[in-house]
């Protein structure tokens, strides 16, 4: 819908795109179906894609949240599809929903980090500026913790 | 553990290589920044993949239990490497149901971790089971790879047949050697009064009986009938079952010959088990509490084998059917091999008592006038059977399903008690 009212040209196209992913996408939850849910993803990105292409070159504002948006969209529609078999204890409940929302601010970290450093045109200002610094810091420190965690596991 | 990738693993492969190849191809940056969290997801997920340890240890609280027992299943689980998502599902037999605890489980383990699981089963149906196949779904912390694995934890579980209350049994007609509780018709030692005869020499002085001495001027004395056992033999026809829902002429069956077994085993009687069907197994008679076990042991496994074979009694090992016993059948009557083996033991002589366990409330007419008309031509063959019986000599009792064992012996008993004063 976002991307919709952000389109220049053909909005039509742009709704129709993501309206149908959305549909495949509640398809493939009910169903379940994991194919249609990548279906429907692809089809978000396109759509997203389309709409940034009506406004010229370069990543459009907001980027990140799209970026990040359809990732924890992908992360819930996949746990989604492991609760059909089992139900989780409530304390591993509250880790999943703990570990999503660390991913989601990665995540969200990352993109930022990567439009930072590439040097993309977003339309963001000094805080979108701060938030790629940051994501550097934690992008380093994660590099560093990868590294240990391999040292001490020197088995695997 | 077989490892195996997830559909996440591969939808997030997928949207990465789609998002940089449209990037590419389209010069759009966009496609890559959405790619980008996929990446590192799978980067960082892969990386710290690995393959979860966990023991598992099954026990059940109880090996015998009695049909609508609760069992209670306790599962110890011993992390050796950390679970971060651990599915565990214990396969539960049809018979029994759980009633409290929760299977299938999803679960997290930490390194050393030990965690003990309940479960408590009830024991809907008797049958010899086997619990401990237990299957593990492990996850990798981003739900990327799993890991399966089914453990054999055999821990087997024997449900017998609740026992039916019987107030009566069929009496044998003849009774064996050995000291039972049944009258006997021959004179020896017992407690019922038999006839009087003249005092012999050897004579016990208490056997006088002084009354009847005094009236005839001589010693007369009393004889008794002795009290003897007799030896029965369930006879289980397993050649055909009908069946609907969870119920069928079988199942009526075992439970029938669970109930009276113990009833004879209890009055001292040899009970012997004759299981004639696809597969044929027998017990010879014998008395007391193994003979229980072996007899209900020998039902719980007995089960409908498909098989064209025809069958005689003959097949029978020598000892399997001693003479004078009172056979008694439990058959739907469904297969010619039962009825005519039935028929050959009542010509060698046997006692033989047939409980017909009635098909008819799991039958139904088939559609239309031809399929009503077969109906009853089929209980009309039904009526010519228990006719053939009745002219060969043996008792037929129809039992239906909801009817008392206990009426269906009774009225059996009735009937023989009343050919006897007739003959």
């Amino acid at each position: 819908m976002y991307g919709t009212l952000e389109a220049d040209r053909v909005a039509v196209l742009v709704l129709a795109l993501g309206a149908g992913s959305v549909v495949l996408l509640v398809c493939g939850l009910a169903a379940p179906s994991p194919p249609a849910v990548v279906g429907s993803f692809v089809g978000v990105a396109a759509s997203w894609s389309v709409s940034a292409w009506t406004r010229g070159s370069g990543a459009p504002g907001g980027t990140i949240l799209a970026a990040v948006g359809i990732f924890v969209a992908a992360e819930l529609a996949y746990w989604s599809l492991e609760q059909v078999s089992v139900v989780d204890e409530p304390e591993l409940l509250a880790r999943r929903a703990a570990g999503l929302a660390i991913r989601a601010a990665a995540a969200l970290a990352l993109v930022a980090f990567a439009l930072a450093a590439l040097d993309l045109r977003t339309g963001g200002g000094l805080l979108l500026e701060a938030v790629g610094a940051a994501a550097a810091v934690a992008l380093l420190a994660l590099v560093l913790l990868l590294a240990r965690a391999g040292h001490e596991n020197p088995e695997r | 553990m077989s490892r195996y990738a997830t559909p996440k693993l591969g939808a997030y492969v997928l949207l990465t290589a789609l998002g940089l190849l449209g990037a590419l191809i389209f010069a759009r940056p966009e496609l890559a920044l959405i790619a980008l969290p996929f990446a590192v997801a799978l980067a960082v997920g892969l990386s710290h993949a690995r393959q979860p340890d966990v023991r598992v240890h099954l026990e059940l609280d109880r090996e015998r239990v009695l049909e609508e027992d609760e069992v209670a299943l306790e599962l110890e689980l011993d992390a050796r490497d950390s679970a971060s998502r651990l599915e565990l599902l214990v396969e539960i037999p049809r018979g029994l149901e759980l009633v409290d605890g929760r299977n299938p489980v999803a679960l997290r383990l930490e390194r050393g971790e030990e965690r003990r699981l309940d479960l408590r089963l009830l024991c809907r149906r008797w049958g010899a089971y086997r619990l401990g196949d237990i299957h593990l779904r492990a996850r990798d912390a981003a739900g990327l790879l799993a890991w399966e694995q089914t453990l054999d934890r055999a821990a087997p579980l024997r449900v017998y047949p609740r026992p039916e209350q019987l107030r009566e049994l069929v009496t044998p007609r003849e009774t064996q050697l050995f000291t039972g509780n049944r009258v006997s018709r021959q004179k020896g030692e017992g407690l019922e009064f038999a006839d009087l005869r003249p005092f012999a020499a050897g004579d016990r002085i208490r056997r006088i009986n002084w009354r009847a001495s005094a009236r005839r001027g001589d010693f007369w004395v009393n004889e008794f009938h002795a009290e003897r056992n007799a030896d029965v033999i369930l006879f289980l026809d397993s050649f055909a079952d009908a069946r609907r829902g969870g119920t069928g002429t079988l199942d009526q069956a075992i439970r029938a010959a669970a109930s009276v077994s113990e009833r004879y085993l209890v009055d001292k009687d040899r009970v012997g088990l004759v299981n004639f069907g696809g597969v044929l197994n027998w017990l010879r008679p014998g008395t007391g509490m193994v003979q229980r076990y072996r007899i209900v042991d020998a039902l719980l496994n007995t089960e409908i084998t498909l098989s064209y074979a025809w069958k005689e009694i003959d097949v029978l090992p020598r000892g399997t059917l001693p003479p004078k016993a009172l056979v008694l059948a439990l058959t739907p009557l469904l297969d010619d091999r039962t009825v005519s083996a039935l028929l050959d033991l009542r010509a060698r002589g046997f006692d033989l008592v047939v409980i017909e366990v009635s098909p008819l409330p799991f039958a139904e007419p088939p559609p239309g006038r031809s399929g009503e008309l077969a109906f009853r031509l089929w209980k009309l063959r039904r009526e010519g059977r228990r006719s053939e019986y009745e002219r060969a000599g043996a008792q037929v009792v129809e039992w239906h399903d909801g009817t008392p064992l206990t009426a269906i012996l009774e009225g059996v008993s009735a009937s023989r008690r009343h050919a006897r004063v007739r003959v």
